[in-house]
């Protein structure tokens, strides 16, 4: 894995700007028809370099799309706005644009140059602003009074794909600005939209059709050199039809959903797992989208298989990207699986919202739904899944997220558990009957070299199959490589991206845009946890004094070796022992996170405490976490970053951040999320906490504010806490006196690169077994040749079998015996369809 | 009651005796002082049911009260000594009676109150008129003290005279001083935060205390001042009747925007609302801008206009350039809109204030005390929570403190003591006595914050 991850970044660092965007949205889309093989896929890590012309065609468009193209031109200084005031302000004074006289009513400032746009959210219109707002632009910036968005061509292309027309746009816009717009800001709605979106690309009984409501945009396709000769021939006119409706697609566990059921009880005979056809019960789900699409009819004209990325990479070229529908209600020729959800699952508002804005206009879109973590972006796409009611792949990161997935579908869907199946390096089953659910992880999929023979036939018939929809988990986390390789092998007609955090500190999520689709929904964290969906937290950054003997060592010493300082800085242990004595006293479960390995064993040793890290096998992962969730004698817990994203575990209402990566904001929205679901969140008064505890004076106070930026803006306030009350006088506070330090320091300063390698070898919770292809691939480079004693090869020379803080860890080892009733469950399910394939044959 | 009285009372306070005996021979100024007082006194005193007159001598019944005591130090009563037979009697002093008594009656021939000039008064001079003459003459004072900061001026010939500049550096609310940053200093950032009348007062008592050197009756200046205050906005007066140095000072009023006189007529002057204002209670509780737009436009909503997020970021529904002037001083401001600006605070802008000698503490009040509306109401709606959102505060006062982490402790160092027993009693009476600060017994020394119970100490042990 670290090998690919360089890769990737060595990629990016040579292909620069718009580039990569073409080259994405060429690979990502070859559509079903065009198999291609590993093989070929996995050139992408050595050709990087785009040919010149493509290199400068994109970059054209790139350039076409960009707010700074269509400024203003710059007023003349001497206009009677400006005054002694506008220095401050350079080219951003806008004092010049005239007010409505009405603007006390409006919400809303437009920044011509940027695309910004302010909102003000205590104006008696916020509500609907914000929603209309979260369509076209990005969100920025979400506390309490005023927010901030941005107009981007994703956002409007997001926008447009949800079926928003740039006039109303325009209109509603303006309504609703102090200001009216400006003329370069409507200017670029109408060209970035005019561009987007107005060409779709449909799968409709396997044949590929480019679609569009405008018959001339599709005779100037047809006119392009390129293009034209690509259309199935046989086809001779433009066709038409009537465009689709929302009409009788209704979103499983909506309120509308209910009322269907209702009808279909009182009806004759319910045809289960057929699409819904109720006239009299119209999905008004969102209102503002496809208001006037209903009267137009649609033209479309068929293409070969083959030529599907060909077209895609000239539409683009030609400033016209292609959207991808499915229409999966019209297909007849994918098997249609028996799945609904269970009348007990409610999906929250804030889920139906962002389902809805996929399946707009009756068809499945391809896109990402960003909603924080435990807010039940499994649910979403679980549901998604009882939409499309195709087959469906799911793409986790690692082997236990895919059991919680597939134990997830059987709890909120009727899926028959013959239906769903998993495929990790421990499961490879097939699904029972002509269509259903595959469970696997990134990792099993885009795997390169040499697989096992179960799983190579795994793969074939993955890659046999054509797919209704393919749901990814956690997108932000992969490769934007992994992800061309994972679209790339498997023929699929939707694709849904879920993840928290939509931010990379590298710029590759704008990768994920053209890879997978536009943002469809971005939820605002604030709002949830004023609504109890997700917890409250207090937030705090506690700062840690440097002992005088280590902020010496500090200063003398390199960057790597500075940050284990900073991290075993005894004040720092302190407050750590402080905290965790604290919270555990109030009834807390508490999650340690450290980055550094060594720093985590150090710290969990000296407090006794369990943690687990990429070398923890698995077994012991699972005996440690059942005995965290389960066991009141064991309330905290450390780990390292393999605890960052997947690990669910709602125990947890406080979390201790003692080491992290530099400024990651990911990271730092990931740790915060992994108590966000606490169980307890809607007790009266409750409040989770998240501490992060900087050593004062260091390099980590600048990467810590770094890292909250984007929680920050979400709205989350970190409160400074210099000194923790009642610190000294805590009995058995490690580290108090000056010897007991200086040994510390020695400790620190004798430890060995290895010890301070930062990057833990599991990429994630529970990942462990998942790699062994990388495993092997350190072994082999590894031969050499030593001089030394015997004794060495006997591990003999100068060890000695010391314990003395006995590990937590083993201390939970010897009650061994007893299974997760969970995974009890499991195993009887395995064997259940093992039977079952058996009868069948 | 505002800042700026206190502030004018202590300068007078300061004065001796014979100066109030003369300041009081004008009805004006014992009128003006009336005024001013009243906010300070229980009526009570003024209205007693036993007092006939003002002449009549009220008898204490219990210990001088604040109030007396300040009039008393202001000469305006006369306080008995206190003797075992007789009680403490209070009486108004002579000469502010009488003067009180003609002001309240209007009697005399004093002309105190000005004299209204009999000339052809322009017509083109009116309320309006002269509001706005003294909001640019006043604001162009402020901006130079807010934008000396770095920029220098940009004003483009608007800024105050060379006097005023002087007058400003000499009462160090500017300095020039490139190496401190130069600019405006921590006074000049209180300067900018007081209400405009305390802000004219301010000014106002730097130049008297100029004056003197420039060798002008300060009795002259004081009651002239007084008598400003009693005059009618929009009316033309007679410069004909005032002293020669009384006629010095008029320029410099000008020049503050106190007082207008058309280039036609040289011997008109028209006091503005700076001027008449200064003795009133009523218009004093006015800020910078709001005090202006207040006075012609009904802006009481004004008042507050900054919004501060949790992320640091700063919006101000504001127009003025001295408002956004004032906010360059401590924010990275980004954008501006017909009504709105947006900025955010930053470490290094907090820095720079800092580096100007703005306190952390002087920026949160200047924040809460202009906070938007919708910011009370929040902290309302909490049960009365911080205005502002806490962590931003705490964050403001850590980035000051960041800088701080010297801290000096004045006092006195002890060392060569004659014997380690000496040394020993000594610095054991030094801790008992809590002026102990840091003591190093290997050197035999030790630092104290206070000396004198030490110095005896010691020197009784020399006796011994």
């Amino acid at each position: 894995m670290p090998a690919k991850r360089k890769a990737s970044s060595m990629y990016h660092l040579d292909v620069r700007g718009g580039t990569k965007i073409g080259r994405d949205s060429a690979v990502s889309t070859p559509g079903p028809a065009t198999p291609r093989s590993i093989g070929s896929s996995s050139d992408e890590y050595s050709d990087a370099e785009p040919s010149e012309s493509e290199k400068e065609n994109i970059k054209k468009n790139i350039n076409s799309f960009s707010v700074e193209n269509y400024k203003a031109k710059q007023r003349s200084h001497a206009v009677a706005g400006m005054d002694s005031a506008s220095h401050h302000f350079g080219a951003n004074d806008f004092s010049y644009l005239s007010l409505k006289p009405d603007h006390d009513n409006r919400p809303l400032w437009i920044d011509p140059h940027k695309g910004r746009i302010i909102l003000e959210s205590f104006s008696p219109l916020a509500t609907h602003a914000q929603d209309f707002l979260t369509t076209i632009a990005e969100p920025l910036s979400r506390p309490i009074f005023l927010h901030e968005y941005a107009l981007t061509p994703h956002s409007l292309y997001a926008a447009v794909s949800v079926g928003l027309d740039p006039k109303d746009i325009i209109n509603v816009l303006d309504r609703l600005s102090k200001i009216p717009v400006p003329d370069n800001i409507r200017e670029f709605i109408t060209s970035c939209t005019h561009s987007y979106g107005k060409v779709k690309l449909v799968l409709k009984d396997t044949k590929h059709y480019v679609e569009s409501s405008d018959p001339e945009m599709l005779q100037r396709l047809l006119k392009d050199e390129v293009i034209g000769p690509l259309r199935v021939q046989g086809t001779e006119e433009i066709t038409s039809a009537a465009a689709p409706k929302m009409t009788g697609l209704v979103i499983p566990g909506t309120k509308n959903f209910a009322g269907v059921q209702q009808a279909q009880l009182e009806g004759a005979k319910p045809k289960e797992g057929e699409p819904v056809q109720q006239e009299d019960i119209v999905a008004t789900l969102n209102e503002d989208d496809d208001d006037d699409e209903d009267a137009d009819a649609v033209h479309h004209f068929e293409i070969g298989d083959t030529a599907v990325e060909t077209v895609q990479k000239r539409c683009l070229e030609l400033g016209l990207p292609v959207l991808e529908e499915y229409d999966f209600r019209n297909d007849s020729h994918n098997a249609n699986l028996d799945i609904d959800l269970k009348p007990s699952a409610q999906i929250r508002h804030y889920q139906e919202k962002s389902l809805s804005k996929m399946f707009g206009n009756g068809r499945a879109k391809s896109g990402i739904i960003v909603l924080p973590c435990g807010a039940g972006k499994t649910l979403v796409g679980i549901t998604a899944a009882c939409t499309v009611k195709k087959g469906v792949i799911i793409l986790c990161t690692s082997s236990m997220s895919v059991i919680q997935w597939r134990s997830e579908f059987l709890k909120w869907s009727n899926i028959n558990p013959s239906d769903i199946a998993i495929f990790t390096s421990d499961n490879k089953d097939k699904f029972a009957r002509n269509t259903g659910i595959i469970v696997t992880s990134y990792s099993m999929v885009a795997q390169r070299g040499k697989r096992s023979y179960d799983s190579q036939k795994m793969m074939d018939f993955i890659q046999s199959r054509e797919w209704g929809l393919m749901i990814l988990d956690e997108v932000h986390v992969v490769p934007a490589n992994m992800f061309r390789k994972v679209t790339s092998t498997i023929k699929t007609h939707s694709k849904l991206g879920l993840t928290a955090t939509l931010l990379r500190e590298d710029d590759k999520i704008s990768d994920l845009n053209f890879l997978i689709g536009p943002k469809l929904y971005e939820a605002n964290w604030m709002e949830l946890a004023e609504q109890g969906h997700i917890a409250r937290v207090q937030c705090a950054e506690v700062w840690c004094p440097m002992t005088t003997e280590f902020y010496s060592e500090y200063l003398r010493h390199s960057a790597k070796k500075k940050q284990l300082i900073w991290t075993m800085n005894p004040r720092k242990f302190q407050a750590c022992q402080f905290l965790i004595d604290y919270h555990e006293k109030r009834g807390d479960k508490i999650i340690v996170f450290a980055d550094n390995i060594y720093a985590l064993k150090a710290y969990a040793t000296k407090l006794n405490k369990a943690f687990i890290y990429g070398e923890t096998g698995n077994a012991e992962r699972m005996r440690i976490l059942e005995n965290f969730q389960h066991n009141d004698k064991i309330n905290t817990l450390f780990l390292s970053k393999i605890g960052d994203t997947s690990l669910d575990l709602p125990e947890a209402t406080c979390l201790i951040q003692i080491s992290s990566h530099y400024g990651s904001r990911r990271q730092e929205a990931q740790r915060l999320g992994r108590i966000l679901r606490a169980k307890r969140r809607n007790d009266e008064g409750f409040n989770a906490f998240f501490y992060s505890l900087v050593s004062k004076d260091t390099q980590e106070m600048y990467f810590s504010s770094k890292r909250q930026a984007f929680l920050v803006d979400q709205g989350y306030a970190f409160k400074v806490i210099t000194h923790l009350q009642g610190i000294e006088d805590l009995p058995g506070l490690a580290f108090s006196t000056p010897s007991e330090r200086r040994e510390l320091l020695q400790n620190v300063l004798i430890a060995n690169d290895a010890d301070m390698d930062n990057d833990d070898k599991g990429d994630d919770m529970f990942h462990a077994m998942d790699g062994k292809s990388k495993f092997k691939a350190k072994k082999k480079a590894n031969a050499r040749r030593t001089a030394g004693a015997l004794s060495e090869l006997a591990g003999g020379q100068d060890m000695a079998y010391v314990e003395q803080n006995k590990s937590k860890n083993k201390e939970l080892k010897r009650k061994k015996g007893e299974h997760n009733p969970f995974f009890k469950k499991l195993q009887r399910d395995q064997e259940k369809r093992r039977k079952a394939l058996d009868d069948d044959e | 009651m505002s800042v700026s009285s206190l502030a004018s009372f202590e300068y007078l306070e300061g004065l001796p005796g014979t100066t109030f005996r003369r300041l009081y021979l004008q009805p004006s100024t014992a009128l003006a002082i009336f005024r001013r007082m009243l906010p300070h006194l229980d009526l009570e005193l003024w209205v007693h049911p036993n007092s006939k007159s003002f002449d009549h001598a009220l008898t204490l019944p219990r210990q001088p009260t604040e109030a007396l005591s300040l009039l008393s130090r202001l000469h305006i009563v006369h306080i008995t000594a206190r003797t075992r037979d007789e009680p403490q009697v209070v009486s108004l002093t002579k000469a502010f009676g009488s003067s009180l008594r003609l002001a309240l009656t209007g009697g005399g021939d004093h002309q105190s109150f000005g004299v209204p000039s009999n000339d052809s008064t322009t017509a083109d001079v009116d309320l309006n008129f002269l509001d706005d003459y003294a909001q640019m003459q006043w604001e162009g004072i402020l901006h130079f003290v807010v934008s000396s900061a770095g920029e220098g001026m940009r004003q483009g010939g608007q800024g105050p005279t060379a006097a005023v500049k002087q007058l400003l550096e000499s009462g160090h609310l500017v300095t020039r001083a490139r190496h401190s940053g130069g600019g405006i200093t921590q006074a000049g950032f209180s300067f900018l935060l007081q209400e405009a009348n305390a802000q004219v007062w301010t000014l106002l008592l730097l130049w008297i205390k100029n004056a003197k050197e420039m060798e002008m009756d300060s009795v002259d200046v004081l009651s002239f001042l007084f008598m400003l205050g009693s005059l009618e906005l929009g009316r033309a007066y007679s410069t004909t009747t005032l002293t020669a140095s009384q006629k010095q000072m008029i320029t410099y009023l000008v020049d503050f925007g106190l007082v207008y006189i058309p280039p036609s007529t040289k011997n008109q002057f028209f006091p503005t609302r700076l001027a008449t204002t200064l003795t009133s209670d009523a218009t004093a509780l006015r800020s910078v801008a709001a005090g202006f737009n207040a006075a012609h436009t009904n802006a009481s909503a004004m008042k507050g206009f900054i919004i501060i997020e949790t992320n640091y970021r700063l919006y101000a529904y504001t127009t003025s350039p001295l408002q956004i002037a004032v906010l360059s001083l401590f924010t990275k401001l980004t954008t501006r809109y017909p009504n709105m600006v947006s900025g955010r605070i930053t470490r290094e802008s907090i820095y720079r204030a800092i580096s100007h000698g703005i306190t952390s503490d002087q920026v949160i009040s200047y924040l809460s005390t202009h906070a938007h509306p919708q910011l009370l109401k929040a902290s309302a709606a909490h049960g009365g929570g911080p205005v502002l959102p806490p962590t931003v505060v705490d964050q403001i006062r850590l980035w000051q403190i960041e800088n701080e982490r010297m801290k000096a402790t004045s006092g006195f160092l002890f060392l060569e003591f004659e014997s380690q027993k000496e040394y020993d009693a000594c610095a054991k009476y030094a801790d008992e006595i809590g002026v102990l600060v840091w003591r190093s017994d290997p050197k035999r020394m030790f630092f104290v914050s206070r000396v004198e119970q030490l110095r005896d100490y010691i020197k009784s042990r020399k006796i011994k």
